[in-house]
């Protein structure tokens, strides 16, 4: 996402979390989205990121707050919006680092619409997906990807319809960048963040996320044996602690076909599925019309319209 | 061919989608232009691409008004109407828009396989009192429209109305010369050019009448002939935005089809979203990053918008919206007008609501509105609307071409755009919900915004004298405007009396065509037309008080136990018993006539 010299904040003092952080956040103890913010500064950190010239966006739901939570630039938009409001960043202030924050009601449900086409346009961006698999919020209803049989307050009886894969449809789209990681995995988090940060385009990130409020038993973080990490020399490192403690298997990130397997499959995968450099940025595009034009005084807006 | 001469007149040229009508008319009205003529245009446009021709919803052409005085509307009734066959015909007599005299000259190539239908609209037209003069194109006109696969009727039928409007043949050809020279090959030029001859030939040879308006020396400085939409997508250019976002939605897309082309070349983009909704949401992207956007819509797409509104007012990020206004409500009529908006664009979006509202009364307007919102917006960091409508965006008309502003800052806002608009500065500071307003990449301010509610340090907070002091500060902001109003220049000279009539938008050119009529024959009614719509000035009262009847004309539906939405907002205004005394939701104009016969209704003791 970035020219790595860029970089380097500019005060003497480097950027520690300390100054990431700004009041505490609203979210219930044990909540996933403490990890996936503490994993951001972290990287941001390690990056050396500029705050300032850092804004992360968010929409509506537990994970909105996030914008709130980091002490950069923020924008906490409407219920599943944030995708058009980046896009307005991206286009016009290319100089910006953008993160955008969304759950999974927030981007596959009422802003499903936008998640297609900000994933086709594929412009400059570190996308999110903060996939808790429920409307929390809002008090425990059945999201896009809510398990099939899961009692929720709006289907009691346990969840009708089997759920969305949100890496399938990233890729069914055509995204350049499709990566999945757990809140429990802080490495491998970070990891994904890193590589999500240097790909060029809109690097959705997929991210597994506990409730201990409203569905307390769904990931169980302390067992490996239900999830197996994609490795490969271009993908995502294993998470460090788990290394030699937990299945692997190789995943060639170019080849979208197995990547779709992966996706697809009961089994967890975390990792690289699949990246694709040279996917062209609607942004870019945009920008280089303005670029290649010859400029005009706006002194002869009027002349076409001469009688 | 004996000469009637006018000081003004209007004719319709009817055809089948798809076959050129508008192009005749844009020819003819240049050439008028040229010649020193006003003209004021109004296209009809079918909703669909291409409906199948002889057939009503085909109907697409131009209606034309012409005088030796400028014209500021399509005024009232067609004197001289050309129909390709009796369908199109028949379509435009039910909006029984033609004077009783009116002349009809009527193409039967398509008769013989017709009759029926030509005997019924024939009859129909006859029991009105019209003539109709019924011609086949010549011979030789055939043809060549035969050996160009059909096109090139448009053209006979512009030589036609030339000579019947006595426009010199050379002005024409150098015209026709104009609009296809360089798209157009030679010969086929030259073919467009003989059938235009053709034509002219064949009505002063058989056309038993002609008209003749009178040439008026041209005004000297540089003219233009614009259309509103066109006049928008320059003004937002000229007002120094660098991003249009929208959505394609008739009547609105050509905005975004004229910047599309040229935006680039003044460091601008355009942006087609996925939606409405993602459209205002990246304007509001970019804005809240410092850079100046817009987006541009009608009807359906504000309905969409109207989240995304409460939350740019809110989260105090400037925002400007424009609407042009087609028929409603839901899909409606996409290609008629209406100005029924105005309700869902003052009291739109949940909650309490902050805007500010322009509406737009001719291409001039449409030129300065941009600027003016931006000023609004910026200072504000509230949601700024221009209403404009289908009429507005389409018609066009030959101006004094203006002198572009080139906006820089905001604070750089000429005092003629603001005296145009009826408003004084507002004040250097203006309190603000959240005391930092930084742009993104200002070092050390982080400036987070949210829809939440939030205390002046822009932090959460859910604590009732915030809330209240949130809105009180909001509301403040309009208050500002209603302060900085002036009252609108009022039509004529008479400043008190019997009645005065109140419009907005795109009625303006109509209301004072009627006002100035009525003046002229020593009757006591004033008018005048807002510019900026919401707010209202606060000397507003006062000037009503001075006449005994206050009346709106409104292009929106109203009946004996509904007023339309201006009527109301003057009422709960100035709690002045504001009447209407036309409030039609045909699709079409109002015009100066029908005002001017309701305000002599008043005058005659008829009750409204």
């Amino acid at each position: 996402m970035a020219s790595p010299s860029e970089e380097i904040k500019t005060e003497n003092q480097p950027l520690t979390v300390k100054d990431l952080n700004t009041e505490n956040p609203r979210w219930c103890a044990g909540c996933g989205d403490f990890s996936i913010i503490m994993a951001l500064k972290r990287f941001m950190v390690e990056r050396q990121l500029i705050p300032h010239q850092t804004v992360n966006i968010s929409g509506i739901g537990c994970s909105g707050r996030a914008s709130f939570y980091i002490n950069s630039y923020g924008v906490h938009s409407i219920h599943g919006r944030a995708i058009p409001v980046a896009m307005g960043l991206a286009l016009t202030k290319p100089e910006l680092k953008l993160f955008i924050h969304s759950g999974d009601g927030d981007a596959i449900s009422i802003g499903g619409g936008h998640l297609i086409h900000g994933i086709n346009k594929n412009f400059n961006c570190v996308f999110i997906l903060y996939d808790n698999e429920l409307y929390a919020l809002t008090k425990s209803q059945t999201s896009p990807t809510t398990r099939k049989g899961h009692k929720t307050n709006t289907q009691p009886s346990g969840t009708y319809l089997d759920p969305i894969h949100p890496t399938s449809l990233a890729l069914g789209v055509g995204a350049s960048f499709v990566a999945s990681t757990a809140d429990w995995l802080p490495d491998h988090l970070v990891s994904t963040l890193k590589a999500a940060y240097d790909h060029s385009g809109f690097a959705f990130v997929h991210v597994s996320q506990r409730c201990p409020h409203f569905d307390p038993n769904n990931f169980d973080h302390k067992e490996t044996s239900w999830f197996t990490f994609l490795e490969h020399e271009n993908g995502i490192p294993v998470d460090k602690r788990l290394v030699g403690k937990v299945e692997t298997i190789k995943h060639d990130p170019l080849d979208r076909l197995q990547a779709f397997k992966h996706a697809i499959d009961p089994r967890v995968y975390f990792g690289l599925f699949f990246q694709d450099k040279e996917k062209p940025r609607y942004d870019v595009i945009l920008q280089n019309q303005v670029k290649d034009a010859k400029q005009k005084a706006r002194s002869s807006i009027l002349d076409s319209f001469n009688l | 061919m004996p000469v009637e001469k006018k000081r003004v007149s209007r004719f319709e040229l009817l055809m089948d989608a798809g076959f050129g009508a508008q192009k005749a008319g844009d020819i003819l009205i240049r050439a008028f232009a040229h010649t020193g003529r006003f003209v004021f245009i109004e296209p009809m446009i079918p909703a669909e691409i291409s409906p199948p021709a002889r057939s009503r919803p085909a109907l697409s052409g131009a209606m034309i008004r012409v005088a030796d005085f400028d014209l500021k509307n399509s005024g009232n009734e067609t004197d001289i109407i050309l129909a390709q066959h009796e369908i199109v015909l028949d379509r435009r007599l039910d909006d029984n828009e033609h004077s009783p005299t009116c002349r009809i000259l009527l193409d039967i190539a398509d008769k013989k396989a017709n009759e029926d239908s030509y005997e019924s609209v024939c009859k129909r037209a006859t029991k009105q009192g019209l003539t109709i003069t019924t011609f086949e194109v010549c011979e030789d006109g055939k043809n060549l429209i035969k050996g160009m696969g059909g096109k090139g009727k448009n053209m006979y039928y512009l030589g036609m109305l030339s000579a019947i409007y006595s426009v010199p043949e050379e002005a024409m050809v150098t015209e026709i010369k104009m609009i296809f020279g360089k798209k157009l090959k030679e010969e086929i030029l030259e073919k467009n050019i003989q059938i235009f001859h053709f034509g002219y030939l064949f009505a002063q040879a058989n056309i038993d009448f002609s008209i003749i308006i009178e040439e008026k020396e041209l005004t000297s400085g540089d003219k233009i002939l614009i259309d509103g939409n066109s006049a928008l997508a320059m003004g937002i250019i000229d007002a120094g935005f660098k991003l249009l976002s929208g959505y394609p939605i008739t009547p609105a897309s050509s905005i975004m089809h004229t910047l599309a082309k040229v935006f680039p070349s003044y460091g601008g983009m355009v942006h087609q979203a996925e939606d409405e909704i993602s459209a205002i949401g990246t304007a509001i992207g970019a804005y809240y990053g410092g850079v100046p956007s817009l987006t541009a819509t009608s009807g359906p797409g504000l309905s969409l918008k109207q989240e995304f509104i409460g939350y740019a007012a809110v989260a105090e990020v400037p925002l400007v919206v424009i609407d042009v206004q087609r028929s409603g409500p839901s899909t409606g009529m996409p290609t008629k007008t209406e100005q029924s908006d105005l309700s869902a664009v003052i009291w739109g979006s949940h909650g309490d609501h902050t805007k500010i509202v322009i509406g737009v009364g001719n291409v001039l307007d449409c030129f300065y509105a941009p600027i003016m919102a931006r000023y609004l917006a910026e200072k504000l960091r509230l949601p700024v609307f221009i209403l404009s409508d289908f009429i507005m965006a389409n018609s066009y008309k030959v101006i004094d071409k203006p002198k572009p502003i080139e906006l820089g800052s905001i604070e750089d806002i000429p005092q003629k755009i603001l005296d145009h608009f009826w408003i004084g500065r507002l004040p250097d500071e203006i309190e603000m919900v959240r005391s930092d307003q930084s742009d993104p990449g200002t070092p050390g301010h982080m400036r987070r915004i949210t829809g939440l509610n939030t205390d002046q340090d822009g932090k959460v907070n859910y604590f009732s004298e915030t809330n209240q002091r949130s809105h009180a500060v909001r509301n403040e902001k309009v208050h500002h405007v209603q302060r900085a109003l002036r009252m609108p220049d009022l039509f004529g000279s008479v400043e008190e009396g019997e009645i005065l009539v109140i419009g907005w938008g795109t009625t303006r050119g109509a209301v004072a065509e009627a006002v100035h009529s009525c003046q002229d024959q020593g009757l006591s009614v004033g008018g005048f037309c807002f510019r900026i719509v919401y707010p209202l000035p606060l000397i507003l009262t006062s000037v009503m008080s001075k006449f005994k009847h206050v009346v709106t004309v409104e292009a929106a539906y109203g009946d004996v136990m509904k007023k339309p939405p201006l009527a109301m907002l003057l009422r709960s205004k100035t709690l002045i018993d504001v009447q209407t005394i036309l409030c039609q939701a045909t699709g079409r104009p109002i015009s100066p006539k029908s005002i001017e016969a309701k305000i002599k209704d008043i005058l005659n003791g008829i009750p409204v």
